[in-house]
């Protein structure tokens, strides 16, 4: 599915919400982190691996997210992020944006979300 | 193999990071390459091929931007960014590979010769000894005559609250072999004092005292130290040495100790290799005494007391002054030598860099080469320069694009210096390699068969400051001007010009042009000193000495050990001689006192019956005693009267034969024959000889001295105050290489008398090492001017070739308009001889100001010798003449159709 027009300009905002979404339950590097949400959105949404890391590296320098490099048995040395306490809120608190943003957009426009 | 795979992303993602110039911290390039490697993998587990899969993640490579992951703030804090520009430069050099190789080859020659010399003047003038505290040494400096007494070192050892020590030491090349044919080795007398005062220890054993020190040696008998190369050497560096007997010159010595590997003596320029105490000079030299007041064999080497300067210590010294030289007064000479005696000042000099006679000789030889090479290595930085302008006009466009793309100007020139740098560097590296090699080769050059250099050329903090020093001025120099120019590009030439030549290329073409001239006026300096140098030194090579030395073998025997009364020891040379001269294939034999340019000199100053008057200084008069065969045996001309005969010797009236050069000086060029001569002033057993013949003036002590006024002697009527314990024989031979005979010479010998001791040489090699200084000079001068002119026509070609193809247009237009081939040929020439012209006399200008610096290594010509400089100009202007015509000619085959075509 491809976006256009607004929803394009929208999914760029939405990207650091993903990151921290997913992150959310566990620690993941940034190739599972890209396989998530191009499975999860069943292709729909992808982003440009060079524009993850720049997201990625940003929610860092806002300590949102930390990043380790780890080195499991059997797999190549990767950095995984953690999501930090304050990342958590800020999650939380856009969380509770998006639904408020989402509920006025289907009160005024009709739209309905599953 | 997993890690080779994420380097090959990680070099992909780097090269995708250049592109972009962009800067990724190490972290950053890890993280993303192993992301394409995940992408990679992925894909070939879903079922890709490797080529698909490889294609899908260079694809999302391709796909990104780096802007954003650049920012990333600590790939600002990271060096990387040193390590990304050298890996940017590296990429360069090995993109244009021939420039590099031109520019590595300049530099390494260039650096390499600038480290070698200085690496040379280090050794010699500049490092201090590898001994405690140098900069506490000072040498008693010795004046006219060349050393001191052994009396006089006494006076100042009683003496010891002056300094914290003293010692004195004198150079000697022992004879290892026991008779028969010598084997040298480098050493010295020393005094007890040396290892004190030096502050060294021996490696191995001890090192000799006060108690080894004394006549016919101390408790252990006669005792040696030796130094580290030579136990190596000799003994394999077996601790059995300690204790082993060495014979030197026939007296048995027990080695006591190795010194340290470092350690080589107070002497620069010689390892001591045995080191001997001076109590035994008697034993080895019976007809020496320590007590003689007129032996000056002795150097002097004392240590300060500690924040003692060197001006208090002499006047410490003076203050003693009387009493010394009164307590040493010489005996038996004339009042006017006493006076002087009394009165010339003991000086103290400072020694941290030791004693060394190599230094006077060769400072300013060296320093003239080091001029020399300095000039050579600026020469290879215009070449340099101009290689790197003409690629950085090349890369304009490039540059725009990277300005377009926002990398600063600072960053544009940065990457540039870090590019002359690394060439820089890598040029020193090698040149680093060809100095080792060159400075070793040079100290070879310097060794002749009687004196050995040894020179520790082990590379020290000046050295390697030295070498970083060049390789940074050097880069700077070259790279500066293509540095400047790039960062004068502006971003809009890449849209606008396509990369082509525009406005500003006048300004290229007109520095380059520049460069070429400075680089033709620094040729016509190196030209004309290689010039000058090789002029000299062949003048001396060829210059008529007076004497035939081909196939004459000097043979010098020595008595010093055979058991022979000294009054029967003329009568044993003169049987060897007649032994030697009746062997096949010798042509002539004769017995000589002194040789040509041997090292030895033998001088009185003389009076002449009916004489013209002289002052004291030009009464001097070198002397030599030789057999009736001398002249013949030499091929030296008999001008007037009489050779020597048989009837010449001991009771018959003595006789003397002068040269030319005497008779001109003592009877103003009057018929010296039958005036008489005698020393001066008179001593009481001075006997008068009558001069009986004349013979051509013939070269005595140094090549390049004027032929002194010389007096020969009867050899068989010996002056008894000589110690002649050794005595030449010269020997002709009638065909080929007089070095042959030298088996059956010693053979011979050994017939009559097998205790003497016999050195070989050829004289030709005597009068060749005697040059070879000028000979080591005249060999650099020419290699580097010659180099300089290389060097020189390849900057005029390139620059002249890329005028051309810049003028391409207008040429083919002028052809097409009718212009003839030779009138393209002359427009070309007309700017080349313009350039050429322009550096000649820049550089005709300096050479004559700077000619006067180099007199004293010049012979037989003026420093500002008009044939010189005109041979250099021509020179120079056949080269560019040659780097000229070929642009020139290609211009003139341009084809106005295709020019046209395709402008």
């Amino acid at each position: 599915m491809e976006f256009t027009g607004a929803i394009r300009e929208a999914k760029k905002g939405t990207a650091e919400l993903l990151v921290l979404a997913f992150l959310d339950d566990e620690p993941r590097h940034g190739y599972e982190l890209a396989q998530l949400i191009e499975e999860r959105s069943g292709g729909a949404l992808t982003f440009n691996f060079a524009s993850l890391y720049a997201t990625l590296y940003k929610l860092e320098e806002r300590k949102w997210i930390q990043g380790r490099w780890v080195e499991k048995a059997g797999q190549r040395r990767r950095r995984y992020y953690k999501i930090t306490d304050e990342g958590r809120e800020v999650l939380a608190a856009q969380r509770k944006e998006w639904r408020q943003f989402f509920e006025l957009i289907r009160d005024l426009a009709g739209v309905r979300y599953a | 193999m997993p890690d080779r795979e994420l380097r090959s992303w990680k070099s992909l993602v780097r090269e995708r990071a250049d592109r972009e110039w962009r800067e990724l911290s190490l972290e950053v390039v890890d993280e993303l390459a192993c992301h394409l490697a995940d992408l990679h993998a992925a894909a070939l587990r879903g079922g890709s091929t490797e080529h698909e899969a490889r294609q899908a993640a260079l694809d999302a490579l391709n796909a990104a931007s780096f802007l954003e992951v650049s920012k990333r703030p600590r790939a600002r804090r990271s060096p990387v960014g040193v390590f990304h520009d050298l890996r940017i430069a590296w990429r360069q050099l090995l993109a244009t590979p021939i420039v590099t190789a031109i520019a590595v080859l300049s530099l390494a020659l260039g650096i390499g010769a600038n480290t070698a010399i200085f690496s040379l003047v280090n050794s010699l003038s500049l490092r201090a000894l590898p001994v405690k505290d140098p900069q506490r040494l000072a040498i008693l400096d010795p004046q006219d005559n060349g050393a001191w007494t052994y009396p006089i070192l006494e006076e100042l050892r009683r003496r010891s609250q002056l300094f914290d020590g003293i010692f004195a030491w004198d150079t000697q090349r022992f004879d290892l072999a026991n008779g028969g044919v010598t084997e040298f080795v480098d050493g010295a007398w020393a005094t007890a004092g040396l290892f004190d005062t030096l502050g060294v220890g021996p490696l191995v054993g001890r090192t000799f005292t006060e108690a080894d020190d004394v006549r016919g040696g101390g408790p252990d008998g006669p005792v040696a130290v030796i130094s580290h190369a030579f136990w190596q050497r000799r003994f394999g560096g077996a601790g059995e040495a300690i204790g082993t007997r060495l014979t030197l010159e026939g007296v048995p010595f027990t080695v006591v100790g190795v010194m340290p590997p470092g350690f080589f003596g107070p002497d620069v320029g010689r390892r001591l290799d045995v080191i001997v105490p001076v109590g035994m000079l008697t034993t080895v030299r019976p007809e020496r005494s320590l007590e003689q007041r007129d032996y000056w064999w002795l150097s002097i080497m004392v240590r300060l007391k500690a924040g003692q300067s060197i001006d208090q210590a002499t006047d410490a010294i003076r203050s003693l002054q009387p009493q010394i030289r009164e307590a040493t007064l010489p005996i038996n000479w004339p009042t006017v030598d006493l006076m002087q005696y009394l009165k010339a000042p003991l000086t103290l000099a400072p020694a941290a860099t030791g004693n060394s006679s190599l230094r006077q000789r060769y400072e300013r030889p060296l320093l003239t080469i080091m001029v020399v090479v300095v000039l050579v290595l600026l020469i290879a930085c215009a070449n340099i320069a101009n290689l790197l302008l003409a690629r950085a006009t090349a890369r304009r466009h490039e540059w725009s694009v990277r300005l377009a793309l926002g990398a600063s100007r600072w960053r544009l020139v940065r990457l540039l210096l870090t590019e002359s740098l690394l060439l820089s560097a890598i040029g020193a590296g090698v040149g680093f390699l060809v100095a080792r090699w060159g400075s070793q080769l040079l100290v070879a050059q310097l060794s002749t068969q009687t004196n050995t250099v040894f020179l520790d050329l082990s590379i020290d903090w000046r050295v390697l400051a030295f070498t970083t020093g060049t390789t940074v001025i050097t880069a700077l120099l070259f790279g500066v001007a293509p540095a400047f120019r790039a960062a004068g590009v502006s971003p809009m030439e890449a849209i606008k010009e396509q990369g082509r030549g525009a406005g500003s290329e006048t300004g290229r073409v007109s520095f380059a042009s520049g460069l070429v001239v400075v680089q033709v006026a620094l040729s016509v300096i190196l030209v004309v000193a290689a010039a000058l140098f090789l002029r000299t030194f062949t003048k001396l090579a060829t210059l008529d000495l007076g004497f035939d030395p081909s196939q004459v073998l000097v043979v010098t025997m020595s008595a010093e050990r055979a058991p022979i009364a000294t009054a029967q020891r003329m009568a044993v040379f003169e049987r060897a001689r007649q032994a030697v001269a009746s062997l096949p294939g010798v042509q002539g034999t004769a017995l000589s006192f002194i040789t040509p340019v041997s090292g030895h000199n033998w001088g009185n100053r003389l009076e002449v019956s009916g004489g013209v008057a002289l002052t004291d200084s030009r009464r001097s008069a070198l002397r030599n005693e030789v057999s009736p065969e001398f002249f013949e045996t030499y091929g030296q001309r008999l001008i007037a009267g009489r050779a020597f005969t048989d009837r010449d010797r001991d009771g018959s009236p003595l006789v003397a034969i002068v040269n030319e050069a005497f008779a001109r000086r003592f009877l103003d060029g009057a018929n010296p024959i039958g005036h008489t001569l005698r020393r001066y002033p008179v001593r009481p057993d001075d006997a008068s000889l009558e001069i009986v013949g004349v013979v051509g003036d013939a070269v005595y002590r140094r090549i390049r001295d004027p032929i002194p006024p010389t007096v020969y002697s009867s050899a068989m009527q010996p002056d008894r105050s000589l110690p002649s314990t050794e005595y030449n024989l010269n020997v002709r031979s009638a065909s080929g290489t007089s070095m042959l005979l030298t088996r059956s010479i010693a053979d011979a010998i050994a017939g009559v008398n097998k205790d003497l001791a016999l050195t070989f040489r050829p004289l030709s090699d005597q009068i060749g090492a005697s040059l070879t200084q000028e000979r080591v000079v005249a060999m650099l001068a020419g290699f580097f001017g010659a180099l300089a002119l290389l060097l020189a026509g390849l900057g005029l070609y390139g620059v002249t070739s890329y005028a051309v193809s810049r003028r391409r247009n207008e040429i083919g237009i002028r052809m097409a308009l009718g212009a003839a081939p030779a009138a393209v040929v002359r427009l070309v020439l007309s700017r080349v001889s313009m350039l050429v012209g322009l550096g000649v006399v820049i550089g005709a200008g300096i050479s004559l100001w700077a000619a006067p610096f180099v007199a004293t290594l010049l012979y037989g010509l003026e420093p500002r010798d008009p044939m010189t400089l005109a041979g250099s100009i021509a020179v120079l202007a056949a080269v560019g003449a040659v780097a000229g015509w070929l642009p020139a000619r290609r211009a003139s085959r341009i084809d106005p159709v295709v020019v046209l075509r395709d402008s």
